[in-house]
């Protein structure tokens, strides 16, 4: 292989070398599969072979021990007449609904601050940082402080909160405002990361383009609506894509600050798959419900991919 | 006005990122006052004393360090190994031409939108057949075959001009040279970008974590608070003191090697753009 190390290589090892290297020049594909393989095989094994598992699992009435039986679509039949399963389909979309828009206009505002006022100033790496590092906590953290912080008598939002406004909400306890107070955490959370995002794509603006706008004077909403935010598509598309996939797998957050109570009013499609499966043990149902997320994943990305015409940009 | 002009947007600039890190200054507050002042209404900002009692119970009962290292190993063992598959598989999809390749690619590519929920419950049986709950690998490895890494670093390598490549191997560079001498030399600020994203992943990863890790002593930081969070509703002196003190570590890397870490996000992050 080497330029340099090639003489220090014993006789029989070089020509063993030469003919691996021969058979190689010979047969490229081989070898580019070869380069390939380590990554595809465990791709193939942890992540492949799951997914088909999974469906497998889905049409069982899975029991490992005592033997399982093929029920065919009777699971899915089962989830599809449990209302439980719709409220958590509802409840799933009722936080995208909340979350995506929050996520993506705090990470636009952020980045157009930070980027806007901080070409000409000093210090603005300490916002930046400040925005930035709550993306690096893991869920857990995040949920616990929110939780914290919303305490219905000791929290210390939950406590300003009520007594400015006496008649807010008691965000975690009440049904209508556990899902929404989830959002605000989880914007807080990921919210950082979207800014990056954001200023990436306004930094790769020709500064040219501000400066003939401005000859023309254009006034800033003006520069936002047509040159900013037109030029910004492929950043703001591939932030909206990995938002709504987070936004539908949602499930730390739920699970630590309201185990999706009070009642089910929190419960999402993760944490009833999750609970299905681990506390209940009806594990073909928990399966297909899993089936039903990637489907609904998969055809929302896929839509969301054709209408927005993100093909070019993904490619 | 020319004061607002030249002040204003630093006043709002500072004070948005003040509110935004209140939540962890008040985490930090929590962590380290009395448990009485915690239970205070209204709540009390400054401590009547500082004081470590919950900091040293999260040591004293609970096997904190023990999660601690579980999870620098889990989240060093996923980078490794994943720089490790994920390198050599760039290298193939974005340089070396075989059958099928961008068919295979394409078919990658659809897994990276794949939530955990979808497979964690097939996941969790063969992880079961080959003994692999309640260990390292067991948790690792899934997250190693995820599509992310191949995808960004083939994404750069696609971009390096062929030149480069072509004169390699006229002086007699094999595949495996190229990748060594002239790739990986030219992708450092990339693999190093991946890095840092991937080892967030892997340190911050709670879903497929708790299912794969029931056992106290094996579980990573994530999964450790959950569990903490659980044994005491209300005890939030220790439940604070280990949602902090999980967060050190984040904090520490992250005022170090802040601008390493940001640019790997954003390179990590317009990726999908080349």
């Amino acid at each position: 292989m080497g330029l340099k190390g090639r003489g220090a290589i014993p006789a029989p090892f070089s020509k063993m070398r030469k003919r691996i290297g021969r058979f190689f020049y010979r047969h490229p594909g081989i070898e580019g599969f070869l380069f390939a393989l380590p990554y595809i095989s465990l791709w193939a094994a942890f992540l492949a072979w799951p997914v088909v598992y999974g469906i497998y699992i889905s049409l069982f009435d899975w029991d490992p021990l005592r033997g399982s039986k093929f029920v065919g679509f009777a699971n899915y039949v089962e989830l599809f007449r449990e209302p439980r399963f719709w409220n958590a389909v509802i409840n799933t979309f009722k936080f995208a609904g909340m979350a995506i828009p929050l996520i993506l206009g705090l990470g636009l505002i952020f980045a157009l601050m930070v980027w806007g006022w901080g070409r000409t100033r000093r210090g603005i790496v300490a916002v930046q940082a400040s925005l930035f590092f709550p993306y690096l906590l893991t869920v857990s953290i995040v949920a616990i402080v929110w939780k914290w912080l919303l305490e219905r008598d000791m929290g210390l939002f939950q406590h300003y909160l009520s007594s400015l406004f006496p008649s807010a909400p008691v965000f975690l306890t009440e049904p209508a405002w556990a899902l929404p107070a989830i959002a605000v955490a989880t914007a807080w959370w990921l919210a950082g990361y979207r800014m990056l995002v954001f200023q990436a794509g306004l930094e790769e603006i020709p500064v040219e383009l501000f400066e003939s706008a401005e000859i023309d004077g254009a006034l800033p909403h003006h520069k936002l609506v047509h040159l900013i935010l037109p030029l910004l598509k492929p950043s703001l598309l591939f932030a909206l894509v990995l938002t709504t996939i987070s936004a539908f797998r949602t499930f730390g957050q739920v699970l630590i600050m309201t185990e999706g109570g009070p009642g089910w009013a929190s419960e999402v499609l993760a944490l009833y798959l999750y609970r299905v499966g681990f506390d209940y043990f009806d594990i073909g149902k928990a399966a297909a419900s899993g089936v039903v997320l990637l489907f609904l994943i998969l055809v929302i990305t896929l839509l969301g991919v054709k209408l927005l015409g993100l093909k070019s940009e993904l490619q | 006005m020319r004061w607002i002009k030249r002040y204003g947007p630093y006043l709002v600039l500072y004070g948005v990122a003040f509110l935004w890190i209140i939540p962890i200054l008040w985490m930090a507050d929590t962590a380290f006052k009395p448990t009485r002042d915690i239970f205070s209404i209204p709540p009390k900002w400054i401590p009547s004393h500082f004081t470590t009692e919950h900091v040293q119970r999260l040591f004293a009962e609970w096997p904190f360090a023990r999660w601690l290292l579980n999870s620098l190993i889990v989240a060093g063992s996923v980078t490794l190994g994943s720089l490790l598959v994920s390198v050599p598989a760039a290298f193939s999809f974005s340089r070396l031409r075989w059958k099928g390749r961008d068919a295979v690619f394409m078919f990658l590519l659809v897994f990276m939108l794949l939530p955990w929920q979808v497979n964690v419950i097939p996941l969790f049986f063969m992880m079961t057949k080959f003994r692999f709950l309640n260990t390292y690998q067991g948790v690792a490895l899934p997250i190693i075959a995820m599509p992310i890494g191949v995808f960004l670093l083939r994404q750069f390598f696609i971009n390096i001009p062929r030149d480069l490549e072509d004169a390699a191997r006229i002086d007699g560079c094999s595949s495996l040279g190229v990748l060594l001498r002239v790739i990986l030399p030219l992708s450092r600020p990339v693999l190093a970008a991946f890095g840092v994203y991937i080892f967030n992943y892997a340190w911050n990863e709670f879903f497929w974590s708790m299912i794969c890790l029931r056992k106290p002593q094996m579980v990573t930081l994530p999964v450790g608070l959950k569990i903490l969070q659980g044994a005491f509703e209300i005890d939030y002196g220790l439940i604070l003191a280990g949602a902090f003190m999980a967060s050190l570590p984040s904090l520490a890397v992250f005022l170090l090697l802040r601008r390493q870490i940001i640019r790997g996000f954003t390179l990590a992050g317009s990726g999908v753009k080349g």
